[in-house]
């Protein structure tokens, strides 16, 4: 079938693993790159044990993580220990446009892959290396996940409430920024050498890269020597701003008041038109300072009615508020269904599996994912016979020396 | 790297991170706010508390390497000059309300008419169509909406966000993206095209794919303080340290098992633990836990050996620890450690960014990665309102000084 998403003629040999590096190459795969993602016989990728799991079964396909990250790529396993290794991992350099890598530093050079080396086998190649730190740096060679780059970078400290410890965000949270830089710095570095010629080396900290997240922390910082401390849901530009009870267990809405029309409008939407004439509510800095009493009344109000039903009730009267949904709600949101964010693929062994889809739509050439995500090994022959072209002989001894697993 | 593209940001606070990224790859970004200045000019915090346009913090952050001009497209006049200034501009960037532009016969199909090549980019809360399009948002909502909200904060409360606005950030970030996929595709093709984001699938990402949880068939996450809650399994992942926090990843399985094992056996050669506790089989552990194998007090006597250990040392301490011994834990740091980590420092990180217009230089964010070839520069402070109107107006479209006058004596300019 012709291909004519965006990236259809990109080639991406990728050593990444987890979270945040294969999560940046799902996004290139769905605009059309070829990505051929290597996994280790013997080390299993942890994204493939983490939940939630389909059917709540774990099993080496079954996580839900995994599969979304890693939707529209071919697999193939491939021992980076092994000597045989070498040759097949040059090869596949000798194809690519791009190689991309998420080890802790030096785990690349000790295998002979290194920069500088792949650099030998095809000069304008493009390599990403992305890890916690950075490559260089007194604590470069921190091994970890997103959670801890988010703690070290400031994130955790910044949610939650004012009097009890750091909740932090959900996650990895760092996971979720770092790979969208990843991939624009990949696709801007292609541009690049379209032009010029030149490959490059890419060193990504996905610290460094998430800390543009607290952009305006940080200058509060640097500029006013003010260090910010975690607000809960409080906002210093708006109220009410937070998130109150409806019916029904855990469940929320979030309510945004905007400006002191919004503010008005609201108290028209929940009946108590007398609050607009309160003095301790009359502008935001005041509503500010009441917040908690402020809080208490909608509050007292919200928790009677359904979400959906405050929503409709507030968002009819162009108030921001929306239902704080989990994912039973949001599989059902009618926006969410309208942009065709849940999308099913057809899994080789497990049968349907649903994913997350592509998130920009574009007009012309939209963004595609075409089928579920590789089980171990699942592209060996392919990548070996088709993409570098080796015949079975070839294929047996590398079978046979073990370097597939 | 992006040298020879020009940038229209017409974005308002939703979109204002998209075209720093392309500027700061070296882009020609020009931005285009109403006479007066952008709304995000407006939002806190403030150089020294000041709430003055030229001053907000928020918009120091997201608009470097931009250069300001100033108009007013509710304007024939206006129109007609974005018109011209479309006809040499590569990607155009706006975060309006759906239908905002298009009112203004600045849409898409206006405006790729005028160019055919423009790669015309909408970033917004819900998207451009669907029944919520026009619903209105702020990033609470957002993240509400996106599905990361439910996740985050204290179980016997509300759930909390991230006291620092992300929605934008991450819709902004999926449009860069996206507008440098749209690029590469133009070199074959020649044309631009429309590119629709909704900021509430861009932050369904910070779920970690927990938003599949109910088409998986799988039970949905529960929020937990400092953690996870996964059905009756509580697992902390931030723990006291003598002087503040530390996250840890306490977790077991054939991949992070590892580590903890690791972490177990240390624990245990410190005296913080027996011989036969630090050697429990920490790759089944998860396993032995759900098959009631292991029984939940046993995790919990566990988990106050693990908290007595790391209440003992300092945050530094355990960072020194983790990066020698390979042990999956770093420090809940305050802003201001973050600033001065020597992490940051012997990367170079910061940059010192001048503002002759307060005599001043400050230090911002640095670099988002390091391109060995053409190494992101901060080229541009952010600037101050419609500071290029002369250099765009009467150097580019070859206005006179007399026209730009009058421009901006009709409020156009």
């Amino acid at each position: 079938m012709p291909d004519d998403r965006p990236l259809s003629d990109v080639k991406i040999l990728d050593l990444m693993w987890v979270m945040a590096g294969p999560a940046s190459t799902r996004i290139l795969a769905d605009y059309g790159a070829t990505v051929v993602r290597i996994e280790s016989p013997n080390r299993i990728d942890t994204a493939r044990t983490l939940q939630p799991y389909l059917g709540n079964k774990l099993g080496s396909d079954s996580s839900g993580l995994f599969a979304n990250c890693n939707a529209g790529k071919l697999g193939i396993t491939l021992d980076l220990g092994n000597p045989a290794a070498r040759a097949v991992i040059f090869d596949l350099v000798k194809w690519a446009d791009v190689v991309t890598e998420s080890f802790s530093p030096k785990a690349m050079r000790a295998w002979g892959f290194d920069y500088d080396q792949l650099r030998q086998v095809k000069p304008d190649i493009i390599m990403l290396s992305s890890c916690l730190m950075g490559q260089t740096g007194p604590i470069a060679k921190i091994a970890g996940y997103g959670n801890m780059a988010a703690a070290i970078s400031g994130f955790h400290n910044l949610t939650g409430w004012p009097d009890r410890p750091p909740a932090g965000p959900f996650g990895a949270y760092t996971d979720y920024i770092s790979p969208r830089f990843s991939a624009m710095a990949i696709l801007a570095a292609l541009d690049y050498r379209r032009r010029t010629g030149e490959g490059q080396y890419i060193d990504q900290s996905q610290s460094e890269c998430s800390l543009h997240f607290l952009g305006p922390a940080i200058l509060d910082y640097t500029v006013n020597g003010r260090v910010r401390v975690r607000a809960g849901n409080t906002d210093h530009a708006f109220a009410p701003h937070g998130v109150y009870p409806v019916a029904g267990e855990d469940k929320w809405i979030a309510i945004v008041c905007r400006t002191d029309d919004d503010w008005r409008r609201f108290c028209a939407a929940v009946g108590r038109d007398e609050l607009t004439a309160d003095s301790r509510y009359a502008s935001i800095p005041s509503r500010l300072e009441h917040r908690e009493t402020l809080d208490a009344v909608i509050s007292e109000w919200s928790r009677t009615l359904e979400g959906l039903e405050i929503e409709h009730i507030l968002q009819s009267r162009g108030i921001a508020a929306h239902r704080v949904q989990n994912s039973s709600d949001a599989y059902r949101d009618p926006q969410f269904l309208y942009r065709e964010h849940f999308v099913d693929l057809n899994h080789p062994t497990l049968g349907t599996f649903m994913l997350e889809g592509p998130r920009a739509k574009l007009s012309r050439t939209p963004a595609l994912v075409r089928r579920a995500a590789p089980f171990l090994g699942q592209d060996n022959q392919y990548v070996l016979a088709e993409i570098l072209g080796y015949d079975e002989d070839k294929i047996t001894e590398l079978v046979s020396s073990g370097v597939l697993g | 790297m992006l040298k020879p593209y020009r940038v229209l940001d017409l974005s308002t606070e939703r979109g204002l991170l998209c075209a720093q990224c392309l500027g700061d790859m070296g882009a020609d970004v020009v931005k285009i706010e109403p006479p007066g200045g952008c709304d995000a000019r407006k939002i806190a915090p403030f150089y020294n508390d000041d709430p003055h346009p030229d001053r907000s913090l928020y918009w120091w952050a997201y608009n470097r390497n931009k250069r300001s001009t100033t108009l007013n497209l509710d304007c024939q006049e206006g129109q007609v000059i974005l018109r011209q200034l479309v006809r040499r501009a590569d990607f155009l960037i706006e975060s309006f309300n759906p239908g905002h532009l298009a009112n203004r016969r600045l849409g898409f199909t206006d405006l790729s008419t005028v160019n055919p090549a423009l790669i015309y980019v909408s970033i917004t809360g819900f998207g451009q169509n669907g029944p919520k399009a026009s619903y209105a948002d702020s990033d609470l909502v957002i993240m509400a909406a996106g599905g990361p909200l439910i996740l985050g904060g204290d179980a016997d409360r509300a759930p909390v966000r991230l006291s620092v606005p992300q929605a934008y950030l991450h819709a902004s970030a999926d449009a860069a993206v996206a507008a440098l996929a749209a690029l590469h595709e133009r070199c074959r093709s020649g044309l631009g095209q429309h590119i629709d984001v909704a900021a509430v699938q861009s932050v369904a990402l910070a779920t970690q794919a927990y938003i599949l949880a109910e088409p998986l068939g799988s039970p949905e996450a529960r929020r937990m303080s400092g953690g996870m809650k996964i059905g009756p399994l509580e697992i902390p992942f931030v723990w006291p340290a003598k002087d503040g926090f530390v996250v840890l990843a306490f977790l077991f399985g054939s991949a992070i098992g590892v580590f903890t094992r690791r972490f177990m056996h240390y624990l245990h050669e410190q005296g913080f633990c027996d011989e036969a506790t630090g050697n429990k089989d920490w790759i089944k552990y998860g396993e032995m836990l759900s098959s009631g194998a292991e029984p939940l007090s046993e995790f919990e006597r566990i988990k106050e050996i693990v908290r007595n250990f790391t209440r003992h040392h300092t945050k530094a301490h355990l960072l020194e620890l983790a990066v020698e011994r390979g042990f999956l834990m770093t420090p809940v740091t305050t802003i201001d450690e973050v600033v001065n980590s020597q992490q940051l420092t012997a990367r170079d990180y910061f940059q010192r960014v001048e503002h002759p217009e307060l005599n001043a230089s400050f230090r911002y964010p640095g670099p988002f990665v390091k391109f060995s070839a053409a190494p992101i520069q901060y080229r541009y402070r952010p600037p101050t309102v419609g500071e290029h109107n002369q250099e765009i107006y009467c150097g580019e479209l070859g206005m006179s000084n007399h026209e730009l006058t009058k421009l901006s004596q009709n409020g156009i300019v």
